[in-house]
């Protein structure tokens, strides 16, 4: 937002530390007190955190009755067969797989487009470039509401309406305007004695982006990579109105979908199941990749 | 069993009046009423003329190999009867034709781009509470002309037409401007559900009188059962529909008619003032929670013994199938009577024909969507319907020789009693769906205690003449 | 072969332009008009009727009842988040002690951030679903569990009219935190070790150190937050739909706008009324934000 100075996203992991002298300590004990107290408050949140998350799962081995009989104990038996109805009536993996398609597709051309466009505005004059840069960072703060009927009547009227390519060109020009209020930021940043080398050397522009900016701008293409990937995954609203048809859903839709289904077939074991089906992979990616989503993320905040 | 489904029939020969939808939830409202988008552009079309060529095999026209797309509405009533009864019998009439069938919760949503986007499927089973708006899709000529199909000879009995192997007053129910288009084809009852076994267990019976209503309200609770539950998170309208029974007992039909023609002083009428304030009553023996539960969830406790009488229309017995232990047994009775001097008797009901069934006019086999129909009003397709779903259809005669489940043998008994006295359905829930959407708010807030019947009249009173004089909203009429 | 300038920039930016003018721009302007039609959808043409969907705004309770959830969002959702998320990020960072020599993380902050973190991968949808078992009305609710198994009867956080938006609100929170500890804990973790050494050299206690040096370093980070907490309380859409009784009940208690577009358009099929309310909405969330980032804006400490 009005954030003047601009700096490279913070780097994973604590900053180097400079040199310190050695600090006066606290007193010892009250520093345990405080230690141990600090503890406390952590684990709290913590339990705050992982509890409705291990509840889900649990909850996906009991049967109807010890959920609702017993939500806090500890299901009767381990049993599976929740998570096999789950897996054929759900079709968890499905729209997994159709969210990939879409999120990988989108997010590549996002990064693509978005980064063109930031680049030509941050480091090239020319009349109007203030004028498309603010058209495009104002989209900020956009409620999505307003243009979603409008929006439905456009894609329809382009015959997209109920297609993945719909969706993809939908979700890059929602996308754009963040990834390129941060990639602006970012090459404005980038020292230009590299690139004016380039170009001395005969390289083109085009060549001079993608072989030497590009690649310097690293740092911030992952960072808003991230980004983008984490707001498109999770998105609800778009594909609930532009993707009507259940065979090309996404995660999200068919989340909302077990919803109402448990509460039809009263079969609520399935969709704890279905829902912790939901949640592992996201977990596990979370984990392989936490240092980069969350350095990638809370840089994308500062900016 | 047999006597009983003619006394059924017989019955129901007063009057059969629209329906309402079926129970629905849905946990987003649909990207809905995108229909509305879909008019835009096209509306020259108004579909196919499908003609009736007399021929007993195919009077429709079918085209052998067209492929058909059959896209069900799969709440209380599932829909193993369209793949396993409905989709053979078209299967065995036009083996090449491919058939493709969709299960939904959510037919707005999933359905109302694609009428919008042109491309509708062949036969939709359009209920749920988050169904489409069959007039708006009528007006907006997205809705097939049935004449043909109703007119054509029926599948069992070609020397008869479609429209006469029906029970009187179903066809009717699906006419607008003159012409049908939409079948209702379920019979539903509405009135309070009971488990007959745990009744007998504790030597209680069903209530009459408000004042017994009361008493018995009393003993359930000093037994630790909840009296009387509905689920307000997202059913409150089995509530209001009680609500609407009880004030049209109190003061006739015409209550009812008033409230769906939005008189003035509708509302505030004493009918529905009286109506409020007794159910109000019984509002207090609601534990709060009830408020943010849904219905599944408050008919599963109904079924463990939680909660004696629930608020519901007759496909609650196949609904809760899976809950429901070997000992309870599903049983119904009218809502009690308000006054001693209600002008309909204790034993009035609201039966109507429900559940629509339709064909888009722009459906790339619209003749095999009516074709599909016709199968559907066989005695075969009927019968069927009834096996699978555990509901009676508007078919004549066709339950005939099948045993009947104890909620169906009390749905039956509970017509036969009531003879005459129906409680006509109200349409203002499809018509004005702003003033629905407002009654479901104020039924909540007045049987949770939080408003009073006059206020519950007032707020629903200034509700309807803000509807009134908007001139954006067509208005619509009904003389019974 | 040299390309020119031109070319080169109206190339870059060509796709990206086209895309955000026929999805976003496109659609917004067209629902500015939309606002002042009559539009229902039925025909064809929609009249245009002034202003008169704003008089009617204006006089419709349910829009202030809306408005007036928003303004409570906007203020108790980035102030509790915030609160919490700088007392855990405190704690982290500067309650581990002397340690390693200087104001070094707690022990565990790694695994801490990495669970704190955790919600904001979730899906919102997810998420609701996930508290709709947590806020069950009856002691088989996970928090009714927990209070039983202390003699508390039930609480009904979602069907008392002056409690339902508080937990709608207490989910918001629950999400958000872990990113907010994330952010401050690296910009914490900027802030050289010397300041709080010299502060505490100087005598500072934990709580000055906290209030006087951790804070006013911290402001940029806690601007930054305040407006996109602010954005996110214009939406709560998706939580209030899933876990609110009636969609935005009881008696409207927890009603937003986005709740009131999506019936207005998508229930009422009044695409007139429903984008005049976006309208408003995108008026407010432009307000809010400007005015945060002029009444906010300070000088910058350096260091």
């Amino acid at each position: 937002m009005a954030v003047t100075q601009v700096e490279t996203p913070a780097p994973a992991g604590p900053p180097p530390r400079l040199t310190r002298p050695p600090r006066p300590s606290y007193v010892p004990g009250q520093r345990n007190v405080f230690t141990g107290l600090s503890h406390v408050a952590l684990v709290v949140w913590s339990v705050t955190v992982i509890v409705p998350i291990v509840w889900t799962f649990m909850s996906s081995f009991k049967t109807n009755t010890e959920i609702f009989n017993e939500p806090l104990g500890l299901p009767g038996a381990f049993r599976l067969d929740a998570w096999g109805r789950a897996w054929d009536k759900a079709r968890i993996p499905e729209y997994m797989l159709n969210t990939v398609i879409v999120v990988g597709l989108s997010t590549a051309g996002t990064m693509l487009f978005g980064s063109m466009a930031a680049y030509v505005l941050a480091r090239y004059k020319f009349p109007g470039n203030r004028l498309i840069y603010f058209m495009f960072v104002s989209g900020m703060v956009f409620p999505v509401f307003l243009a979603l009927v409008p929006l439905f009547l456009v894609v329809r009227q382009l015959g997209l309406l109920d297609t993945y390519l719909g969706l993809i060109l939908v979700y890059i020009a929602y996308s754009l305007p963040f990834t390129i209020f941060f990639m602006a930021a970012f090459f404005r940043t980038l020292s230009t004695s590299v690139a004016e080398a380039a170009m001395i050397d005969g390289a083109s522009h085009t060549r001079t982006f993608f072989q030497i900016m590009v690649p310097m701008a690293k740092p911030g293409l992952i960072s808003i990579t991230i980004f983008n990937v984490l707001g498109q995954w999770n998105q609800y609203l778009l594909p609930i109105v532009l993707l009507p048809s259940q065979d090309k859903w996404v995660i999200t839709q068919g989340i909302a979908n077990i919803n109402t289904n448990a509460g039809y077939e009263v079969d609520w074991p399935s969709m704890f199941a279905a829902l912790s089906m939901a949640i592992v992979p996201m977990i596990v990616v979370y984990i392989i990749f936490q240092r980069q989503i969350q350095s990638g993320l809370t840089a994308g905040a500062v900016k | 069993m047999s006597e009983t489904i003619r006394d059924t029939a017989d019955v129901s020969r007063r009057q059969m009046l629209r329906g309402i939808g079926l129970t629905a939830f849905m946990v987003v409202p649909g990207a809905a009423v995108l229909s509305a988008c879909a008019t835009g552009g096209d509306d020259g079309d108004t579909g196919n003329t499908v003609s009736n060529s007399g021929d007993a095999k195919n009077p429709l026209g079918v085209k052998a190999d067209a492929p058909l797309e059959v896209v069900i509405f799969k709440g209380g009533l599932g829909d193993e009867y369209a793949t396993q009864v409905h989709e053979p019998l078209y299967k065995k009439s036009f083996p090449q034709a491919e058939i493709k069938h969709v299960a939904t919760q959510q037919i707005a949503q999933t359905m109302q781009p694609r009428f919008a986007a042109g491309n509708p499927p062949d036969m939709i089973a359009n209920a749920g509470s988050d169904n489409m708006d069959n007039l708006a899709l009528q007006s907006e000529g997205q809705l097939q002309d049935l004449t043909a199909l109703f007119e054509s000879p029926s599948v069992d009995d070609p020397s008869k037409k479609v429209k006469d192997t029906l029970v009187p007053g179903a066809y009717d129910v699906g006419v607008i401007d003159g012409k049908p288009y939409m079948l209702a084809y379920v019979y539903t009852a509405y009135g309070l559900w009971y488990d007959k076994n745990q009744f007998t267990k504790n030597a209680w019976t069903a209530p009459k009188s408000w004042d017994d209503f009361k008493a018995f309200c009393e003993k359930a609770k000093s037994a630790g059962i909840t009296p009387y539950a509905y689920a307000g998170k997202n059913a409150s309208y089995y509530q209001y529909w009680m609500i609407l029974i009880s004030a049209a007992k109190i003061g006739t039909n015409k209550v009812l008619l008033d409230i769906d023609n939005l008189e003035s002083g509708a509302w505030t009428n004493d009918a529905v003032r009286k109506s409020a304030a007794a159910w109000a009553e019984i509002g207090k023996f609601m534990d709060k929670s009830f408020e943010g539960l849904i219905h599944t969830e408050v008919q599963t406790q109904q079924n463990q013994g939680k909660i004696a009488l629930y608020p519901s229309g007759s496909w609650l017995e196949n609904e809760q199938k899976k809950e429901t232990p070997a000992t309870f047994e599903y049983s119904v009775t009218p809502t009690p009577s308000v006054t001693s001097s209600d002008k309909l008797p204790f034993e009035a009901v609201r039966a109507v024909a429900g559940e629509w069934y339709i064909v888009p006019s722009k459906a790339k086999n619209v003749q095999g969507g009516m074709e599909y129909l016709r199968l559907m009003l066989s005695k075969e397709g009927a019968k069927g319907f009834t096996e699978k779903s555990g509901n009676l259809t508007i078919v004549k005669g066709a339950a005939e020789g099948l045993p009947l489940s104890p909620g169906n043998r009390s749905v039956a008994a509970l017509q036969l009693a009531a003879g005459d006295n129906v409680v006509t359905d109200s349409r203002f829930e499809s018509w004005y769906k702003e003033l629905e959407t407002e009654l479901r708010t104020q039924t909540n807030a007045l049987m949770f205690g939080r408003s009073s019947a006059d206020q519950f009249c007032e707020n629903m009173q200034k509700k309807a003449d803000a509807i009134k004089a908007d001139s954006s909203v067509t208005k619509q009429h009904r003389d019974k | 072969m040299r390309q020119g300038r031109y070319p080169f920039i109206i190339g870059f930016l060509v796709v990206p332009v086209v895309l955000y003018a026929v999805f976003v721009i496109g659609p917004y302007a067209q629902a500015f008009y939309i606002a002042t039609t009559n539009w229902r959808g039925v025909s064809a043409h929609p009249k245009f009727i002034g202003f008169e969907n704003f008089t009617r705004l204006f006089q419709d309770p349910v829009f202030w009842k809306a408005i007036s959830h928003h303004l409570f969002l906007l203020l108790a959702l980035p102030v509790i988040t915030l609160t919490i998320a700088l007392f855990l990020a405190f704690l982290l960072n500067v309650a581990g002690g002397s340690r390693s020599g200087g104001m070094s993380g707690i022990w565990g902050s790694k695994f801490y951030k990495i669970v704190y973190f955790f919600p904001q991968v979730l899906a919102v949808a997810l998420i609701g679903v996930l508290f709709q078992a947590m806020y069950r009305p009856d002691s088989a609710g996970v928090l009714n569990g927990l209070l039983d198994l202390i003699g508390i009867s039930p609480v009904g956080w979602l069907t008392q009219p002056n409690l339902a938006l508080w937990s709608i609100l207490a989910v918001m929170v629950w999400q958000a935190v872990g990113f907010y500890v994330v952010l401050f804990s690296a910009g914490m973790a900027a802030i050289p070790a010397e300041i709080y050494e010299s502060a505490a050299l100087d005598g500072c206690g934990r709580f000055r150190l906290f209030f006087g040096v951790t804070l006013p370093l911290l402001w940029d980070s806690l601007q930054v937050a305040w407006v996109y907490l602010g954005i996110a309380a214009f939406d709560a859409f998706v939580l209030v739909q899933v876990l609110s009784v009636d969609r935005g009940g009881p008696d409207g208690s927890t009603t937003v706008i986005p709740l009131e577009i999506w019936r207005q358009a998508f229930t009422f099929s009044r695409f007139g009324y429903a984008s005049a309310m976006g309208v408003a909405l995108f008026f407010l969330t432009l307000t809010f934000a400007v005015l945060t980032l002029r009444v906010t804006r300070r000088e910058r400490i350096e260091y």
